[in-house]
């Protein structure tokens, strides 16, 4: 057992991303994001590493499908998984020895989907204050979960300002059309009430 | 083969065979927090009013109003006691000299003790109850939650149309284990029109996040033009085509209620937050999940959506299904 445990951990020293892994890495992950701001979804992409290969990438597509769980990683991980059953790999090796660079720290519910499928690494970003799941809502990627899979370690920071300011200029895109409406609906309530007034007086007189 | 006629048995039982709980959040369902405080018996009673406008304008038990200021001690009711105590402040709050010299202000009021008082407004009925037995506190009720955790807020008819939703999760359910998958079932309701918008198992055995729970909410996509994946090969994974719903459907789940034979895992259970799920119902709690064992998240603070969850529809053939699986665990 001792043993056992004591492999892990030096694998996991073994392949843990130096920063310059992680600035090569993260840059192809921000292209993904960038890529999911141009498709009008929440900016977050990232890319999963196998033995310095790309095994997976993603960015957002929950609009483009209407399913709210596909978020970058669950991409991603659905693309780790065809290119192991493509190279005949054992899906849970390779995972052991894969690294997750993505821009922002993952939600709660990829967090949880990265322990099931036990990704030792991930390095993001900025937090992610509304979902978090690496610490900043939830700390699953710490929590004790046995039948969760792996708890996994974390790495942050990296060009944090950037993702935030994506995301920042995602939502802000959302806000004005919300204003446009809003300023339509007014505009339609008060042609309303005078045409309602025009048909009492013309009734009345 | 024995599990499965006790299965069988149990799933055609009637409804009044098990009962649904709500899972209150955590601010609901934690035992009632306790602070020290000084309080002093009332010696002769006709100052009490007084004493009461004195205490108000020296320690207003600012955080503390959902106390009552002053109590009747019932217990002690023989001569020589005091009958009235009234509540001073909080020891925290309490400068060296608790009463400042004043005279004939505090003529009436005996020696000051320590006690213990509810730190937080109780939420509900249970926690009203324990609070109270510590000193007298007010309580504003939310009659909802006081019959839901009597376990009588579903009428009949609404119990035997829970009945047949989970139903359909536990026939998925077996579906899924004879597949050689997790024995879990999943069905998507929209409960204005009672009718099942998706209905899905575990496909583990094929993709190892493929829990019955996100099959089904890909389902519901699927339901709506949308979906990332194809679980046409199996016939217990199925959505009812957009021409059968009145279009325009929702936005994802909006609305819809969730029927689900274990309780969902993290994954699981922030994939319903993020699919903006209205309702959902299990059956059998498990080890790790996160709808009442190890995380409340349909009530977690900080996130934007939040749903009611209710435990124990099916209890009894939902457990026999899980412990099923433990068994070829071992």
């Amino acid at each position: 057992m001792g043993t056992e445990e004591g492999r892990k951990t030096d694998l996991l020293e073994s392949f843990c991303p130096n920063d310059e892994e992680i600035e090569k890495w993260m840059c192809c992950a921000f292209e993904m994001a960038r890529d999911a701001l141009e498709n009008g979804e929440v900016p977050v992409g990232c890319l999963m590493v196998y033995e310095d290969e790309v095994v997976g990438r993603g960015r957002n597509e929950v609009n483009e499908t209407k399913n709210a769980t596909r978020h970058a990683e669950m991409v991603a991980l659905d693309q780790v998984l065809d290119w192991c059953r493509h190279n005949n790999l054992d899906v849970r090796h390779t995972c052991e020895q894969t690294v997750l660079y993505v821009t922002v720290e993952p939600c709660i519910m990829c967090a949880a989907a990265l322990r099931l499928l036990n990704i030792p690494v991930v390095a993001y970003g900025c937090r992610n204050e509304r979902f978090g799941g690496c610490g900043s809502v939830l700390d699953i990627s710490s929590a004790d979960l046995p039948h969760t899979g792996t708890a996994f370690k974390c790495v942050s920071g990296h060009r944090a300002e950037e993702a935030v300011e994506m995301l920042k200029t995602f939502y802000k895109q959302e806000n004005p059309n919300g204003k446009k409406n809003n300023r339509f609906l007014l505009f339609r309530h008060v042609w309303q009430f005078f045409f309602h007034l025009f048909v009492l007086f013309y009734e009345n007189g | 083969m024995e599990p499965r006629s006790k299965r069988r048995k149990a799933s055609a039982a009637d409804p009044d065979s098990w009962i649904a709980y709500p899972v209150l959040s955590a601010e609901q369902s934690q035992d009632v927090e306790l602070v020290d405080a000084f309080a002093a018996p009332i010696v002769d009673r006709k100052e009490t009013s007084r004493l009461v406008r004195e205490l108000n304008v020296l320690y207003p038990l600012n955080g503390l109003q959902h106390v009552k200021r002053v109590r009747a001690r019932k217990d002690e009711g023989g001569a020589g006691a005091h009958p009235l105590e009234v509540l001073v402040c909080r020891v925290s709050d309490a400068p060296s000299t608790l009463l400042p010299p004043g005279g004939a202000k505090w003529v009436g009021l005996g020696e000051p003790f320590v006690v213990q008082v509810p730190a937080r407004p109780p939420l509900t009925r249970p926690q009203f109850e324990a609070a109270s037995r510590r000193w007298p506190t007010s309580f504003h009720e939310d009659k909802r939650v006081t019959v839901a955790l009597r376990g009588e807020l579903f009428s009949s008819r609404q119990k035997a149309a829970m009945h047949r939703f989970m139903a359909s999760a536990l026939t998925a359910a077996e579906a899924a284990r004879q597949l050689g998958m997790e024995a879990v079932g999943a069905v998507v309701v929209d409960p204005e029109k009672e009718r099942i918008v998706a209905v899905g198992h575990d496909c583990r055995g094929e993709h190892p996040l493929h829990h019955a729970v996100m099959v089904c909410i890909d389902l519901v996509a699927r339901s709506q033009g949308g979906g990332s994946y194809c679980f046409d090969r199996f016939p217990n994974c199925r959505f009812a085509s957009p021409n059968d719903l009145s279009a325009p459907g929702p936005y994802i789940c909006t609305g819809y209620d969730l029927y689900v034979t274990r309780e969902p895992c993290v994954m699981c259970a922030m994939a319903l937050v993020h699919s903006r799920i209205g309702r959902v119902f299990y059956g059998a709690a498990s080890a790790d999940g996160a709808l009442g064992t190890k995380f409340k998240i349909h009530s977690q603070k900080d996130l934007n959506h939040r749903f009611e969850v209710f435990r124990g529809v099916l209890s009894g053939p939902c457990e026999v299904l899980d412990g099923f699986r433990k068994e070829i665990k071992e």
